[in-house]
């Protein structure tokens, strides 16, 4: 308590007199002169109390001694009070100074009435005194003095002061009392009847209420204002959002932006039509993604079992062990694995209303985005031939194609390039090829060769985009399109105003050595009448050399050649009883190619050697198509009109590691391995392309390229 | 505009697909294959949810919006596509 700052006691002119006042004569006396004061509850440090006076009173005072001061004290709040009985004479020793006497007016008032006991002023004094003397430092000497101690009574200090209500009957008021009490008692009696005491009611009168206007400031009820709602209101008043920080008292700010706002808010137009909705862009983008999230709900299964990843189990049914297809790398564990066999596993299959019916003729991956696929549906045979259709498929949607393309003939054969991830080149039974740009939303074909003049005359049996990294010219460079058709020809495509090709071969047929001898001149004759040129079904180019190509024809016979020549085959590769529907290069083995035809055998070819090195058959069926694994080296699939194939050649050559038959009444047409995963896609004549999963082919040393096959 | 309708109708047909709504912003439904009452309390609730989540995100950061709004229940799962004009509102049984 000792410290009081000056703050305090300057807060008010008057308070620290007054303060001080109750500390040293602040006494309070009620109308009874009864001595109400409270106990002060601390006692100011009279150091600090009189240097902060001594401004006040500007004074002289500072070098007068205790008593002194305060009397002045005390004589100043006497003179401020206003209706106070005691006087200037208590204290006749003091003099008031003239300072004391200025500030006196400046203080004010409500000052109550100090008593002015001389004995206050001195217990007051001797409390100071008291303390003074605490302070004093208590020397050697002064232990054996003998110090005079004065005790004196102070003034009874009444707190609370009930009067009683009743009386002893011994003390002198008692009669009075008494007496009193029988009056009052002797009216209660007599209230009865008595004219003075009558029950009545009353009424008060209720004053007619009154409105009142009452004019306050507009208030304002606003949502407490969120991060994003000021910062919408920042970006459409375009006082931009850098400027906001987040400490701003934002209430305020957000509530008074948003009336200057008002004006810029956008009115929204009356009462569009709910249906207008629907229209929009955003709905139909919203759409689209809610499709695939249901659908996602349905397939995810199968679609993690496709990405090989571990499928979410409903926590309400049994977990089912899938096992996972063994890699190839794990040879240790062969005892194991020859347990499960090797088998197929079917996921799901890519087909809608629009094209069952119709024949799956070829499949092809988006080089860009693994998730795209390409089908072209056409019939094979002249006979049936109805429109064609193309549909892209995504893996994300197995019910409905992203796009669909008609066209005016049967599709046989499409590729997607690799340079322009969206363009898609097909080519129809009509002998036309078109491209299309799937990106867009258009149905019709980027460009057509219909109109060009070396166009195609016969179904185009297969297009591939090639990508030459060194050409004989500067236009060579880049990828091309390269068609083979039936009329005979192999032919390079590019765009100079419009679609136009020159032919990189005319496939010439040739006679087998054989043939020559014993075909008398007759049938020599009629064959060379139909056509000097013999069909080419398919081709292959090399995987590194972009020069060399082998192309089938129907005659059966393969034919190595070369962009460099367009006349004269390099090499040509006689074995085939039939038509070739498919040749491949092995992409790990540059060497080796495959080929399949409708004489029911597959070929195995080196390079270098003329007649085949391995013949695969299995079954009296014209294998339609065969293709190596992207994975495996040796493996390959083919399907042939009942069956899907998997060969391992590392594990039999003699037959198939899988076979998985197709559904009764439909034929199998077409085959594409997936080569992220292990999983290969099977397009059949009913407008099906269905997905399996390889399960369970363990496939010893894989990617090695192994130079040599055994030869025979 | 058909190609719209075709692909709604086509959601309707998938597997578990209960019921599909769209609301647009004022509460009404345009379009819906549940019943009156169902579609009329599906709205209503999953509007006010949609206005929760969409603030929540958007109180994080602000340049952010929410994009789709998925509630997986024991029983079914509602797919809630919001915009500022519309509602898309799926429910599908996933299990069926």
């Amino acid at each position: 308590p000792i410290g009081q700052t000056s703050d305090e006691l300057f807060s008010s002119q008057v308070h620290p007199v007054l303060f001080s006042a109750y500390k040293t004569v602040g006494f309070v006396f009620d109308e009874n002169g009864k001595d109400v004061t409270p106990q002060p509850l601390y006692q100011p440090d009279p150091a600090a109390v009189m240097s902060k006076h001594s401004k006040i009173f500007a004074s002289d005072t500072s070098g007068g001694t205790m008593s002194d001061f305060y009397s002045t004290a005390y004589q100043t709040t006497t003179n401020a009070s206003f209706a106070g009985p005691f006087t200037r004479s208590v204290f006749g020793s003091s003099t008031v100074s003239r300072g004391s006497q200025s500030t006196m007016e400046s203080m004010n008032e409500e000052i109550e009435d100090p008593s002015s006991k001389r004995d206050i002023s001195i217990s007051l004094s001797d409390v100071q005194v008291r303390r003074e003397e605490v302070k004093e430092l208590i020397k050697e000497e002064m232990l054996d003095d003998v110090v005079d101690r004065y005790l004196i009574e102070s003034e009874t200090l009444w707190l609370l002061h009930m009067p009683a209500v009743s009386v002893s009957v011994d003390s002198e008021e008692a009669e009075s009392v008494k007496e009193r009490n029988n009056l009052y008692m002797e009216l209660c009696k007599n209230r009865m009847g008595n004219d003075k005491y009558v029950e009545r009611s009353m009424q008060t009168f209720n004053g007619a209420p009154k409105t009142k206007e009452v004019q306050s400031e507009a208030i304002t009820m606003v949502d407490a204002a969120t991060t994003w709602d000021m910062y919408d209101s920042f970006r459409s008043a375009g006082l931009g959002e850098a400027a906001l920080s987040p400490d701003t008292d934002k209430a305020t700010s957000a509530s008074s932006s948003r009336i200057e706002i008002e004006p810029f808010v956008v009115p929204s137009e009356d009462e569009p039509d709910p249906e207008l909705v629907l229209q929009s862009e955003k709905f139909q983008q919203d759409l689209f993604v809610m499709e695939r999230i249901i659908l996602e709900n349905i397939y995810q299964p199968k679609l993690a079992a496709y990405r090989q990843l571990p499928t979410l189990e409903d926590p309400d049914s049994v977990p089912k062990v899938v096992p996972t297809v063994v890699s190839r790398r794990e040879e240790s564990s062969l005892d194991e694995e020859s347990t499960l066999t090797p088998a197929l596993e079917r996921l799901w299959s890519f087909s809608c209303e629009l094209t069952s019916g119709h024949n799956v003729s070829s499949m092809a991956w988006n080089k860009r985005n693994p998730d795209l696929l390409a089908v072209g549906y056409g019939q094979f045979d002249f006979k049936d031939q109805k429109s064609g259709l193309i549909c892209c498929w995504s893996l994300k949607n197995p019910t409905w194609p992203e796009r669909v393309f008609t066209c005016e003939s049967g599709v046989t054969t499409l590729d997607f390039s690799a340079s322009n991830a969206s363009q898609l080149a097909v080519g129809m039974h009509d002998g036309s090829i078109a491209t299309y740009n799937v990106e867009s939303r258009e149905k019709t074909p980027v460009i057509d060769s219909s109109d060009c003049a070396h166009k195609h005359t016969s179904p185009v049996w297969q297009v591939r985009w090639i990508d030459h990294e060194r050409g004989a010219s500067g236009e060579d460079k880049g990828e091309t399109l390269i068609s083979v058709s039936a009329d005979g020809r192999i032919s390079k495509w590019f765009l100079r105003k419009g679609l136009d090709c020159i032919d990189l071969m005319k496939l010439k047929r040739t006679r087998n050595e054989k043939d020559k001898k014993q075909v008398g001149d007759k049938e020599k004759k009629s064959e060379a009448l139909i056509s000097r040129q013999a069909p080419g079904l398919c081709f292959d180019f090399h995987p590194t050399d972009s020069n060399i190509y082998i192309a089938g024809t129907e005659e059966g016979h393969i034919h190595k050649c070369s962009c460099s020549y367009n006349e004269q085959f390099l090499e040509t590769y006689i074995a085939h009883k039939g038509p070739l529907y498919r040749i491949t290069w092995s992409p790990f083995c540059s060497d080796v190619f495959l080929s399949c035809s409708s004489d029911w055998t597959i070929q195995l070819w080196r390079q270098d050697l003329f007649t085949p090195v391995l013949g695969f058959t299995s079954t009296q069926s014209a294998v339609y198509d065969v293709m190596w694994s992207p994975k495996w080296a040796t493996v390959f699939g083919a399907v042939n009109e009942g069956r899907v194939e998997i060969w391992d050649l590392g594990a039999s050559i003699l037959d198939p590691t899988i076979v998985s038959l197709a559904s009764p009444g439909v034929k199998l047409t077409s085959l594409l391995f997936a080569t992220e995963t292990d999983c290969i896609l099977v397009g059949d004549s009913d407008g099906q392309v269905s997905i399996y999963q390889l399960k369970n082919l363990t496939v010893g040393e894989g990617t090695q390229v192994r130079q040599g096959f055994p030869t025979g | 505009m058909a190609e719209v309708e075709e692909t709604l109708k086509r959601i309707q047909t998938h597997k578990g697909v209960i019921g599909t709504i769209v609301v647009n912003a004022e509460g009404i439904p345009i379009r819906t294959t549940l019943d009156n009452s169902t579609t009329v309390q599906y709205t209503g609730l999953l509007h006010q949810l949609t206005m929760k989540a969409r603030s929540t995100v958007r109180d994080i950061d602000p340049q952010n919006d929410l994009a789709f709004l998925r509630i997986r229940s024991k029983k079914h799962e509602i797919m809630v596509a919001p915009d500022k004009e519309y509602l898309l509102i799926v429910i599908q049984n996933p299990s069926e």
